[in-house]
């Protein structure tokens, strides 16, 4: 065994934790659209599991799950190959940067106290979590209130950026028929690098892939979905691979967390069908702007660790606590707000069997009448 | 309905055919001016719709509304008699009425360009500037407002290119062909007209009234019958639109399902008591969908195999007098037509008692004229293509419906499948059963096997095993992990549809 890694004992309790944190995981990740490492990642490491392990264990976990998924979405016509594959080569460069940068910082130690030689990792992979997601997430959330405030209904996502890249058409501009849109190569890698690199280093691919495709390429966001769904596929098998050579997966949390993630992505998924856009956005923004609070609460006791901060090493449990605390309340607060959604649509939907029936009659008032209701 | 680009000649062609023929002319600058005093804001449109927008429910209304003033208006007119219409993209307007000439229309670009110069007073450098980027914005425009590509032959009757022939020689050529039999009204395309006319309406008055703006609606028409689905959500306000449609002229009956999806299902004939009818309606209720019925009548039956083409089909490549039973005009409580009309009737009338009728129409042809009465509403959750080719062998028909559902599945966005493909899919019988018992043991066996040997499961991903192979475990993940999801994915996916969440 790899004289750093240290692999958490699973007994039913830690078994059970790991599967709710798949089950939460899955249902955030089915009406999201993102594949949920934002929660599972640092759900398995308020655990105790190492962020280097959490995120191999988690992008193995993704593969599989988006190859079940992208079937589905490439049945509906929503998978454009050709941008699937352009992204992926650039994706590829991406996640051996990551895989690099994070196998470095595990290899270097973090100066123990019981955090292994993960610390620097550890410190490096919330502060890159915490920076991206933030930003995701406020620039979501101003989305939605300057549409609110614009006096629009939906909150759509802007194309303003979009027809800034689409305007400066730097050569070559390569056509993308599904999703019917012309990207310069060199937008194109930049979108592709930066997806890989975030999927190499925080397992959350999804959530700087699907924004670039809708905001940055101007793909239609079903086709965004599907091709990042099919991106993953591959990303996740590199990724996998990749970690696995190393000897970072943990194949039984790997195993844990689809018995909870692939009832909870169906139900997630069924959500969306039921809930409008705009509740859809602010629900997704509050969840992550917790899961970063959460993370960031985490930080002192990787930058004590490392001795950039002093304290006494007993109050690491309460800042560990509070991460905790925040982590599972965001997750659990969101999916039972989803989960409450879809219980009273699937109740909804035993009432709304009826076809109202009019019958127009010549010098007569209107015969209506309710069948099936 | 004649279309060109911008100086490509349409305005000078239409007019000299309006004038030969002693047609009335209407024009797209016309209905673009009627429009704009109606109230709908075209030219705040066209700029969004080349801009690329994202979907908002905003500008679908606004685009809904666009596209039901200019069918109306153009029904309105071409229901009084002959008409030349001249526009963009004319030959996409007025779906499946068969009697329309689709003429398009080309000119050199460097006529273009000159008159473009001419027309605008400015540097044939500019104009040629111009005229590259307007064309490239009418293509976005054509696509965004009716799905379709800018100038694809296959969407036209006749194509001219202005270079060789003249305008008044086209316009001959248009008049002679507009007298053959095929482009003369019939009671078919009449009633085709008649029902475009009223879906048009009543997609205008639901649209406009203030009681009715806010829904989410899909509107259409057949036989005097109007059919509006609307989703869960605008269930209060949905009381509405009997009262809004109440005097719509023309309408005999109005039909509203509250939905949250649609499923469209083709076939040739239908029963309320076939088992594709039972499952159909059976996934309609689990989903909360409503099923709109298309029944499809392919006038290319005779020409399905290369042995079957006789003199006559030699000559006929889909344009020929489709099967259906002329009523001669003969719509109100014809108790012939009800038994003739392929069982529609009666499916409808089925549906509507068990809450989930989405409409119904008849349609000629094959996949294209499918897509071209779908376009630009192709919302579907599912397409099904049932029983068709009835007429032919038992192979035969296999074979055609799985090639027509292939065709319908390579050009629509929805998921299409056949009647056979629907039980296996979206529903759950015996094999289905079968399926999630088998895999459900073997996983159990999996998770069993993993768990009660931790210990040596990681030392074979980092152990000693691992060290000196180190490519042995990326290969047992990469190929055991798939396969886990897969036979999970497989049980949860049977399980939420045995409880009928999907």
């Amino acid at each position: 065994m790899h004289p750093l890694i240290t692999y958490i004992d699973i007994n039913l309790y830690t078994a059970l934790q790991v599967v709710l944190l798949g089950f939460i995981g899955g249902i955030l990740s089915g009406f999201i659209g993102s594949g949920g490492a934002f929660f599972m990642t640092p759900g398995m490491m308020n655990l105790g599991v190492d962020g280097v392990i959490s995120v191999a264990s988690n992008i193995t976990h993704k593969f599989g799950k988006a190859m079940v998924g992208s079937r589905k979405h490439a049945a509906a016509g929503n998978v454009d190959k050709k941008l699937a594959a352009y992204m992926l080569i650039t994706a590829v460069i991406g996640i051996q940067i990551a895989v690099g940068i994070n196998s470095h910082l595990f290899k270097g130690g973090g100066g123990g106290h019981g955090a292994g030689g993960s610390a620097g990792a550890n410190l490096y992979i919330s502060l890159v979590f915490a920076t991206i997601l933030s930003a995701v997430a406020i620039s979501m959330l101003r989305d939605v209130l300057n549409s609110r405030g614009n006096g629009e209904e939906d909150g759509g996502p802007s194309m303003k950026i979009a027809e800034f890249f689409s305007k400066l058409n730097l050569p070559p501009v390569i056509y993308f028929n599904v999703a019917d849109t012309k990207i310069s190569l060199w937008v194109l890698m930049a979108g592709g690098i930066s997806t890989g690199y975030l999927a190499g280093t925080i397992g959350v691919g999804g959530f700087i892939g699907v924004p670039a495709m809708i905001y940055v390429f101007g793909v239609p966001t079903a086709v965004a979905t599907g091709t990042e769904l099919f991106l993953a596929l591959f990303m996740g098998a590199y990724g996998a691979i990749s970690y696995a050579y190393q000897g970072f997966v943990d194949i039984r949390l790997t195993m844990l967390l689809y018995l909870g993630s692939l009832i909870g992505i169906h139900l997630g998924v069924y959500g969306v069908k039921v809930v409008n856009e705009r509740y859809i956005r602010i629900v997704t923004s509050l969840i992550i702007l917790l899961c970063v609070f959460s993370r960031i609460i985490a930080i002192p006791v990787y930058l004590r660790q490392l001795g950039f901060i002093q304290y006494l090493p007993q109050y690491d449990r309460y800042f560990n606590m509070g991460s905790k605390f925040f982590l599972f309340a965001s997750g659990i607060s969101g999916a039972m707000v989803i989960l409450l959604k879809v219980v009273s649509a699937y109740r909804q939907r035993r009432k709304i069997q009826k076809t109202l029936l009019v019958i127009k009659k010549p010098n007569e008032p209107m015969a209506g009448m309710e069948r099936a209701a | 309905m004649i279309s060109s680009l911008y100086q490509g000649g349409r305005e000078e062609l239409a007019q000299a055919l309006a004038d030969k023929a002693r047609w009335p002319l209407l024009t797209r600058e016309e209905l673009q001016e009627q429009a704009k005093q109606y109230g709908i804001r075209v030219g705040r449109l066209e700029v969004s719709m080349i801009k690329r927008p994202p979907y908002s429910e905003k500008l679908a209304r606004e685009k809904k509304l666009y596209l039901a003033f200019l069918t109306s208006a153009l029904c309105r007119k071409a229901l009084e008699g002959n008409l030349v219409y001249s526009g963009r993209a004319g030959h996409l307007l007025l779906p499946g009425v068969n009697n329309r000439l689709r003429v398009g229309l080309t000119a050199p670009l460097d006529i273009r360009i000159q008159r473009t110069a001419k027309s605008l007073d400015i540097l044939p450098e500019q104009a040629e500037s111009y005229l590259m980027q307007l064309d490239e914005d009418i293509a976005k425009w054509i696509h965004h407002i009716h799905h379709a590509p800018g100038q694809d032959p296959n969407q036209y009757d006749v194509f001219f290119n202005l270079e060789n022939t003249t305008v008044p020689n086209a316009a001959e050529i248009l008049h002679n062909i507009a007298q053959l039999p095929e482009y003369q009204a019939t009671a078919a395309s009449t009633r085709m007209l008649k029902n475009l006319y009223l879906g048009a309406e009543a997609e205008l008055r639901l649209i406009t009234d203030e009681k009715t703006r806010a829904l989410d609606l899909k509107v259409q028409a057949e036989n005097q019958v109007v059919t509006v689905t609307y989703p869960p959500h605008n269930e209060k306000i949905s009381a509405a639109i009997p009262e809004v449609l109440a005097d719509l002229e023309g309408c005999r009956e109005i039909q509203c399902t509250m939905a949250e999806t649609n499923i469209l299902w083709v076939q040739e004939r239908f029963s309320a008591e076939s088992e594709n009818f039972q499952q159909v309606v059976h996934l309609a209720q689990r989903w909360g969908a409503a099923v709109e019925l298309m029944r499809l009548i392919s006038p290319e039956d005779s020409v399905a195999d290369v042995n079957d083409i006789d003199e006559q089909s030699a000559y006929t490549f889909g344009r020929r007098e489709c099967p259906l039973e002329d009523d001669g005009g003969v719509e109100d409580d014809d108790p012939e037509a009800a038994v003739n009309d392929g069982g529609l009737g009666a499916a409808m009338e089925e549906l509507i008692n068990q809450g989930r009728c989405g409409g119904g129409h008849t349609v000629c042809g094959g996949y294209d004229k499918i897509l071209e009465r779908v376009r630009g509403d192709d919302d579907y959750a599912l397409v099904v293509v049932g029983d068709m080719f009835l007429s032919k062998g038992q192979s035969t028909r296999t074979r055609r419906t799985r090639e027509l559902a292939m065709s319908i599945r390579d050009r629509l966005k929805a998921p299409v499948i056949t009647a056979e493909e629907l039980k296996s899919r979206f529903l759950f019988g015996k094999s289905q059963a079968l399926s999630f018992l088998g895999y459900t043991v073997i996983l159990c066996l999996i998770y069993a096997a993993a768990f009660m040997n931790q210990d040596a499961i990681l030392t074979f991903l980092s152990g000693p095993i691992h060290q000196h192979t180190k490519w042995l475990a990326p290969l047992v993940i990469v190929l055991f992990v798939p396969f886990i999801a897969y036979l999970y994915g497989s049980v949860t996916g049977l399980a939420l549809k045995l409880i009928n969440i999907d």
